[in-house]
């Protein structure tokens, strides 16, 4: 049996690997989104669905885990592959006019890097209260940890918003070209089916940002309150 | 019509090269991009300097020799044709243009505006044969292939080889080139019999040869003279992941063809 390990070792390989993990992380981010907009339905809602998935332990630090793994994988083979592209032409072009390719296609790299400082930033300010530790572990009437409150005091700083917004920002960039580029590379192409595969990335560039941007917003503006 | 031309000279593969101004007079609009180039030639030829070298040979738009940067895209500013098809009326009189040879590690630049392309032989190569009986003419119609799989394969097979598409990409990716040529075999009985290790072939070569690796920006297929959709690059990963899943059922080493291509 030929080793499936040798297939991926390839720049078409390493290029699938890539979108796999792409899409898994897209997956992740829409239903963290989704989750997020709980907040509309009042601290009860948000603080029992945070509740609920810290009461399985196993399940929470196995997707955490996974997450990070395949975050690795993908910033690992981005930066291998970027190393590679910039390799293949070393004398640059002085006069460079592009054609048809998008502005988020060319700034996969500069979105990435965006992406992912805001991610460890987000990660150290609500995950692990590291950033802002005045409303960490305060528990709500009904004994749970109070995540609504936690949010709801954030997002009334104009630096945190803009952070976030930025941040935002990047993630459309982004998944503007993500997901269809990776559809492309999984092979995904029928003419019955093109335009909805092109369409796919900026349809869900669009809901992620403006489902999170809706949540930052409406605590900024007051239309949400603790 | 009078340009200012802004070329890229360099005496050989290992020299420094550098741009040069030059003043192309009495063009006419009627002239290609090439004729122009041969005028500014023969003017430096009467005042005793070396000419400009580029590539050229039919001059039809079907050898895929011509290979030069205009202005910033692979064959200039109209789409669908190669430079040797570029009248100087598509310019405004007394433009500026700027001349740079396809750039990319895999295509080495052998003097001025002419590059090594043999990597594209070499890919070419590594495809190796398909399963055609010699002998005799075989009789029309035995092999009934569709209409719509004849024309999708010689959309793909009207590929010509000049590499605009790698001098297009920001990344120098040979996608477009392999994926023409490898979706061209697989669509056809004639070359399905040796689709798994073609495709696995030709992008081991591709890589090994220093392309870059694709990132769906689709510059290739803008400049490609032939208008080659990058739907083929599509049907090359799935051709490259079926490849992958055909190979897990066959022997681990098996007896190649093709040890003079590996």
């Amino acid at each position: 049996m030929a080793r499936p390990s040798n297939h991926f070792q390839s720049t078409v390989g390493s290029k699938i690997v890539m979108a796999l993990s792409g899409l898994g992380l897209v997956i992740y981010v829409i239903f963290h989104m989704l989750g997020n907009l709980q907040v509309f339905e009042g601290s009860h809602a948000l603080n029992g669905y945070a509740a609920f998935l810290r009461e399985m332990p196993i399940l929470l630090w196995t997707a955490r885990a996974g997450l990070l793994s395949i975050v690795v994988l993908h910033i690992m083979l981005a930066i291998q592959l970027t190393l590679r592209n910039r390799r293949a032409r070393p004398v640059a072009y002085v006069v460079r006019q592009y054609r048809q390719a998008s502005f988020s296609s060319r700034t996969m790299a500069a979105s990435g890097l965006v992406l992912l400082l805001f991610i460890i930033f987000h990660l150290l300010h609500l995950t692990a209260g590291v950033i802002d530790s005045s409303s960490a572990d305060r528990l709500d009437a009904e004994g749970h940890r109070d995540v609504y409150g936690k949010i709801i005091h954030a997002f009334q700083n104009p630096f945190i918003v803009a952070l976030y917004l930025a941040g935002q920002l990047g993630l459309g960039l982004h998944l503007n070209h993500a997901v269809t580029s990776s559809l492309q590379t999984l092979g995904l192409e029928h003419a019955a089916f093109n335009r909805l595969f092109k369409a796919a990335g900026p349809t869900v560039a669009l809901l992620v940002v403006l489902g999170n941007a809706a949540i930052i917003l409406a605590i900024f503006l007051g239309i949400v309150r603790g | 019509m009078k340009f200012s031309l802004n070329i890229w000279r360099q005496k050989g593969p290992d020299e420094k090269g550098s741009f040069m101004t030059y003043e192309a007079r009495d063009v006419s609009a009627g002239m290609s991009f090439l004729e122009m180039l041969d005028g500014v030639n023969q003017g430096l030829i009467a005042k005793g300097e070396e000419p400009v070298a580029f590539e050229q040979d039919c001059r039809e738009g079907i050898c895929g020799s011509c290979s030069l940067v205009i202005n910033g895209i692979p064959h200039g500013p109209d789409r669908g044709i190669t430079t040797c098809q570029l009248y100087m009326r598509r310019f405004p009189d007394g433009a500026a243009i700027t001349i740079e040879p396809w750039r990319a590690r895999a295509f080495p630049i052998i003097k001025d505006l002419v590059v090594d392309r043999r990597a594209l032989d070499r890919v070419m190569q590594a495809g190796g044969y398909i399963s055609v009986n010699t002998g005799g003419a075989v009789d029309g119609n035995v092999l009934l292939i569709s209409k719509d799989q004849a024309e999708t394969a010689m959309d793909a097979a009207s590929c010509i080889g000049c590499g605009a598409c790698v001098a297009a990409c920001k990344n120098a990716s040979a996608m477009l080139f392999v994926a023409a040529k490898v979706s061209h075999l697989a669509l056809l009985p004639q070359g399905k019999p040796e689709r798994t290790r073609r495709v696995k072939a030709m992008l081991g070569v591709m890589d090994r040869e220093g392309f870059g690796s694709c990132g769906n920006q689709n510059e290739c297929e803008a400049v490609c003279p032939k208008g080659i959709s990058v739907r083929f690059i599509a049907a090359l990963n799935r051709e490259y992941l079926r490849a992958g899943v055909v190979e897990l059922g066959l022997p681990a080493e098996p007896e190649s063809p093709h040890a003079e291509s590996a």
